[in-house]
C-alpha cells in the first residue's frame, strides 16, 4: 500500500520531540515537592501499599534506565516510549485503514 | 491511575479485562476499513502525543498531584472508538515495557483510561458542543478523568487490598481528580482548539470516514 506522508508530520514529530525533552525537567520538579496521585493517597489511606507488586519484567522500570542517571534515563525512557508508541500506533491506524488493494 | 498489581482482587481485575477487550473489540470493528491513509497516521501520532504527555508529572507543591491522561482529548480527535484503541495502545506499552501498571490489572487499566475515560469524555463532548467547541472539550477531559478515576476507586473499594472501604477510595479519587480534572480539562479544550484552528482538517468532522 503507498503512504504519503502528511505535510503535518514534521511539525508533530517536532513537538513531540519537545514533549520528551520536558519529561526530565517535569520528572525533577515532581521530585522537588513530592509527588503523589489520589491513588497512592487512597492506598496510604487504607493500608494497601503493601499488597502492591512490581512488574519485574519491564525494560525501563518506573520510567528509567539501569545504570543510567535519573534525568538521563527519564530521557531515553521518554525518547524510546514516544517512538514505539508512534510506531505501534501508526501500524494499527494501518492495519485499520482503508486499502482498496488488501480487499481485492 | 495506573493500579498496579496486587490491588485489585482477581475476578474483579478479570472481570474488567473481558469487559475492556468487548469493548475495544467492538470499537475495531467499527473502525476497521474506514480510516482513509492521509489520517492513518495521526493515531500513531495522538498515541505517542499521550505517551509523552503523561510522562510531565504536573509539580503542584504541598498537594496531591497528578499527570495528563488524555483519554478525552483522543475522542474529541480521532472519535471515539478509535479514541479508545489509541489510549489501550499508550497503557499496554507503559505497562508492558515501563512497568507503569500491572500486568494482571492491565485490562481494568485499559478499561478505566481506554474505554470509561474515552467514551465518557466524548459523551460529554457531544452533549456540551453546542454551547461552545472549547467548553465541550474542556468539560469532556474534567469530567471523563473524573470518571475513569471513580471506575478505578470502584475497583479499590471493592478488593480486599482496600480493606473494602468504598467509601474512602471513591472520596479520596474522586474528589482528587475533580479538582486535578480541571488540568486536564484545560489541556484538552486549549490543545483541541490551537488544533481546530490550525488544521481544521485533522478535525473528526473532516473525515466523515471515521464514524462516530
Amino acid at each position: 500500500m503507498a503512504w504519503e506522508r502528511p505535510d503535518w508530520l514534521p511539525r508533530a514529530l517536532a513537538a513531540l520531540l519537545v514533549l520528551t525533552l520536558l519529561a526530565p525537567v517535569f520528572g525533577w520538579a515532581a521530585g522537588q515537592v513530592g509527588y503523589a496521585e489520589p491513588l497512592e493517597n487512597a492506598a496510604e489511606a487504607t493500608g494497601a501499599t503493601e499488597h502492591a507488586t512490581a512488574v519485574g519484567t519491564a525494560l525501563f522500570p518506573d520510567y528509567g534506565v539501569p545504570g543510567l542517571g535519573g534525568a538521563t534515563g527519564t530521557f531515553v525512557s521518554a525518547v524510546v516510549g514516544t517512538a514505539l508508541t508512534l510506531l505501534v500506533g501508526a501500524a494499527i491506524g494501518r492495519a485499520l485503514g482503508a486499502d482498496t488493494d488488501r480487499r481485492q | 491511575m495506573h493500579i498496579p498489581d496486587g490491588y485489585i482482587d482477581l475476578p474483579l481485575a478479570l472481570l474488567f479485562g473481558a469487559l475492556a477487550v468487548v469493548v475495544l473489540s467492538v470499537a475495531a470493528k467499527r473502525v476497521n476499513g474506514e480510516i482513509s491513509d492521509a489520517r492513518a497516521p495521526l493515531l500513531g501520532v495522538v498515541a505517542a502525543s499521550i505517551f509523552a504527555a503523561q510522562m510531565l508529572d504536573w509539580p503542584i507543591p504541598g498537594g496531591t498531584s497528578a499527570h495528563f491522561v488524555g483519554g478525552a482529548f483522543a475522542a474529541i480527535l480521532l472519535g471515539p472508538h478509535l479514541g479508545a484503541l489509541c489510549v489501550a495502545t499508550v497503557v499496554t506499552i507503559q505497562a508492558l515495557v515501563f512497568g507503569d501498571g500491572g500486568l494482571v490489572v492491565l485490562g481494568a487499566n485499559v478499561f478505566n483510561m481506554a474505554v470509561v475515560e474515552v467514551y465518557v469524555g466524548y459523551a460529554v463532548y457531544r452533549l456540551l458542543v453546542p454551547y461552545g467547541e472549547f467548553r465541550a472539550a474542556f468539560a469532556a477531559g474534567w469530567l471523563g478523568i473524573t470518571a475513569g478515576a471513580l471506575t478505578a476507586a470502584l475497583q479499590l473499594g471493592l478488593s480486599s487490598a482496600f480493606q473494602y472501604q468504598l467509601l474512602t477510595t471513591l472520596s479520596i479519587m474522586g474528589a482528587g481528580h475533580l479538582v486535578l480534572g480541571l488540568i486536564e480539562g484545560a489541556i484538552t479544550a486549549s490543545v483541541y482548539r490551537y488544533l481546530a484552528r490550525a488544521r481544521p482538517d485533522l478535525r473528526p468532522n473532516a473525515a466523515p470516514e471515521v464514524s462516530a
